[in-house]
């Protein structure tokens, strides 16, 4: 469980907050969406969760940030590492540990948690399964596509087991093909793992199929944490600078239009703009 | 990280031992390349020696066409110049103020003998070890992860820098600078070329540093290996030989100083 | 400015043939989308076009200007290109002479190169932070200084690869009415772009690729909606298309207006039966 309370962050030399008074429990086993425009915070808070800051890139803070009995300010990076992964856009900067092979690869972390063979073993066959990517596991991480290197980063991440999975636009740098792949291995996780997810994302018509909840930050303050379907098709989204799918958009034009539409709640995904226009 | 090695695949002869061990057949072959007295030991070391340890591994093929790539340049020069330069009796050829003598010559072949022998032996180090292992090894034995981590990391630059210029080059030229200039001109496309390269990648070492946190690199405590390096007592034995080995050769090239 | 890519087939040194016997036209003042999934070939054909790539067989056409017989550095004077990592390129102190290095290397005056790139900077919105280092800008923005950078340049052909990866609504929207201005403006257009509703919104005309073959090239509208196209070049179809067809809309709408107009009209026709 991931609780925020009051928490205010400053980048070293800024004045003004990356985040401001934040409040948020996330609980176990959540698939939670954030959503804003650039500048509002998000990797800020992604960071934040995964304790980079204040141990990365110290600044100042009020506030707390705890994952289970942890509080994050006062653990070490090293230790949180274990507990809290992150997962960031450019998948070829996190091909980090100058190994020949995928399988070797995704041991790295492994090995610096100082697990025996055999368990390593074990998990890296679980996450090449759970991640869809056995075929790559002899390969070398540099000859992989974007979308591959990604999955690998993914994969060596959950290897480590972590109760919180943070994910910062993963799919921002990739082909739609590649995205779907991402998206199937992260769809994998929530059936079989327990595992919280905070996913910061901009391809909102992907967004709804996957999460609980959404959080649309703007300016550093959460200013929107409800289910999908409201925080997606809320106006404010519009003025927030986020936007809305395309769904959304043409339900709220058709029904400016004065046509004669049923349904109150604007769709947000294919299916139920289908339903919305019958 | 392959393109940026020397290394090559194989399973015989030197492919089997740990690499703690190649590292001291190297060393020893280096010392003894710097304290052999004479030529012929230099030769005798290279052919009964080094070519013997290339085919037991299977890799007399590569060694010879490295060594003739790297190593012949310098032999060559190296031969000239102190043929040139060191004094002697026998002249074999007069160009202008210039002689060549023979002792020169002599002189000249033995630095080059010697660089033939400890270079051959880093290479063959080079083409049956995988960076990875021998750092694993080197950890193993109280070398800090860190260091084998960037030495391991800076195998990967080199292409990675390469690849990056070129983008660079094609992104630059498509913004009209031209390279097709005089040599005197050049230093000016240094700025537009080496800049990007530079701040660009320290832009990615904030990443790759986070990632690397992320993987609990920083941890404290005990780390552990996927890959399980074999050593054996023979080995161990032939390393502390080895060790012996290198220091009676300093220390017997370090008294023939002195008693003369 | 015409573009003619004519018979052109391209391999690159690792073995792969990354374009077979392609040829394709596009008129002056076109804005002409390519699409199609890492591999395709669509960046290795828009390369050809300033001379980053030299076919192996064929004849490319920068209007009247043959690429083979130019260098890239030449043909930057009539083809703008926008690279997708600002980080292979900037490298100026400050944004303002960072937008200034292509106008001066094109050998504009003094006076057009100011003025070029003040409009520049004003367009994608940096006015503000002109004397600041690019590398001090979130990289969103630093992918907006490369515009400018490229806008700067007064190209007649411009190359947009992947311009609204990375940017918010905001940013996408910025880019779009640049796109807009640009093609009223005259300007040959070239767009290649994953992002499909971004494709449907701004593009005149669609040209797909798979495996270094040209799939399909048309009105957007059209090629947008051929599914099995699509599918084979493993893209998926804009949101309104989707929409629009799993309702069974007569017609393919590409923007909200175009769609909710489409829609009142076949629900008043059903209304009638």
């Amino acid at each position: 469980m991931i609780t925020v309370k009051g928490f205010s962050y400053w980048y070293p030399g800024e004045e003004e907050p990356a985040l401001e008074k934040i409040d948020l429990t996330i609980p176990q086993g959540q698939f939670c969406g954030v959503v804003g425009a650039n500048g509002a915070g998000k990797s800020t808070l992604c960071s934040a969760l995964s304790g980079f800051v204040p141990h990365f890139f110290h600044g100042e803070f009020e506030g707390e940030v705890r994952i289970d009995k942890h509080m994050v300010a006062q653990t070490p990076l090293g230790e949180l590492a274990g507990e809290v992964g992150l997962v960031f856009q450019n998948p070829f900067n996190q091909i980090g540990g100058a190994r020949f092979t995928v399988r070797e690869e995704i041991a790295f972390g492994l090995e610096n948690l100082g697990l025996s063979k055999k368990e390593m073993e074990t998990r890296i066959a679980e996450v090449l399964d759970l991640v869809g990517i056995e075929e790559l596991a002899d390969r070398s991480p540099f000859a992989l596509s974007g979308g591959q290197q990604q999955r690998v980063a993914l994969a060596s991440i959950l290897a480590m087991q972590p109760k919180v999975l943070v994910l910062d636009e993963p799919t921002a740098q990739l082909d739609p093909r590649s995205t779907e792949d991402v998206f199937s291995a992260l769809r994998g996780l929530v059936q079989r793992a327990e595992t919280t997810v905070v996913m910061v994302e901009h391809k909102l018509e992907w967004l709804a199929d996957f999460v609980d909840r959404v959080i649309a930050l703007d300016r550093g303050r959460i200013e929107l944490d409800d289910s999908p379907t409201k925080v997606l098709s809320s106006p404010r989204m519009v003025k927030m600078g986020i936007g809305r799918t395309q769904y959304t958009e043409t339900a709220a034009a058709a029904k400016r239009g004065k046509l004669k539409l049923r349904p109150k709640i604007l769709p947000v995904t294919l299916d139920q703009a289908r339903t919305f226009f019958r | 990280m392959q393109r940026s090695t020397l290394f090559i695949q194989g399973d015989r002869g030197l492919y089997r031992l740990h690499p703690l061990s190649k590292l001291a057949i190297t060393g020893f072959l280096l010392v003894a390349a710097g304290t052999a007295p004479n030529l012929s030991l230099l030769l005798l070391g290279y052919l009964l020696l080094l070519l013997p340890l290339a085919v037991w591994s299977g890799l007399l093929h590569p060694f010879l066409k490295s060594s003739l790539l790297v190593i012949t340049p310098f032999v060559i020069s190296l031969a000239v110049i102190q043929g040139f330069f060191t004094p002697g009796q026998i002249i074999l050829l007069q160009l202008g103020p210039f002689t060549f003598t023979l002792e020169g010559l002599l002189s000249g072949l033995t630095v080059a003998g010697r660089i033939l022998l400890a270079l051959g032996g880093t290479l063959l180090l080079m083409l049956s070890t995988r960076p990875d292992h021998l750092m694993l090894s080197l950890t193993q034995h109280g070398l800090p992860s860190s260091l084998a981590y960037i030495v391991l990391t800076s195998l990967q630059i080199f292409p990675r820098f390469q690849d990056r210029a070129r983008v660079i080059m094609d992104a630059q030229q498509a913004r009209g600078l031209e390279m097709r200039v005089n040599p005197l001109k050049r230093m000016r496309l240094l700025v537009p070329l080496m800049g990007p390269l530079i701040l660009g990648s320290i832009v990615d070492v904030e990443e790759r540093a986070m990632a690397l946190e992320a993987r609990a690199f920083s941890r404290s405590g005990p780390k552990s290996s996927l890959i399980v390096l074999r050593d054996s007592f023979p080995q161990r034995a032939l390393r502390g030989l080895l060790l012996l080995g290198m220091l009676s050769l300093i220390a017997w090239r370090i008294w023939a100083v002195f008693s003369l | 400015m015409r573009l003619r890519w004519e018979n052109i087939s391209f391999t690159y040194p690792t073995g792969v043939r990354a374009l077979d016997d392609v040829d394709l036209t596009i008129a002056s003042g076109e804005l002409v989308a390519i699409v199609g999934e890492n591999g395709a070939g669509k960046t290795t054909l828009v390369k050809l076009l300033n001379g980053l790539l030299r076919p192996d067989q064929g004849e490319v056409w920068v209007g009247d200007w043959n690429a083979a017989e130019h260098s890239t550095a030449e043909l930057a004077a009539r083809v703008g290109f926008l690279f997708q990592n600002p980080d292979e390129q900037l490298f100026e102190r400050t944004v303002r002479r960072e937008v200034a290095f292509g106008p001066r290397n094109l050998g504009m005056t003094e006076k057009k190169i100011r003025s070029q790139v003040n409009a520049a900077l004003k367009a994608v919105g940096l006015d503000a932070q002109a004397e600041r280092h690019p590398y001090d800008l979130p990289v969103s923005d630093r992918k907006m200084l490369t515009l400018a950078a490229c806008l700067a340049m007064d190209d007649p052909v411009l190359v947009l690869d992947e311009p609204s990866i990375g940017q918010d609504a905001a940013g996408r929207a910025r880019i779009g009415r640049i796109l807009r201005d640009l093609h009223t403006m005259g300007r040959t257009l070239l767009l290649i772009t994953h992002d499909l509703d971004f494709c449907a919104e701004y593009a005149q005309r669609v040209v797909v690729m798979a495996d270094g073959h040209i799939l399909a090239d048309g009105p957007a509208a059209q090629v947008l909606a051929q599914n099995e196209v699509l599918e084979r070049a493993a893209i998926i179809p804009p949101q309104l298309v989707r929409l629009a067809q799993g309702l069974g809309l007569p017609s393919m709408p590409l923007n909200v207006r175009d769609f909710v107009r489409v829609y009142s009209a076949w629900r008043r026709k059903k209304k009638k039966h």
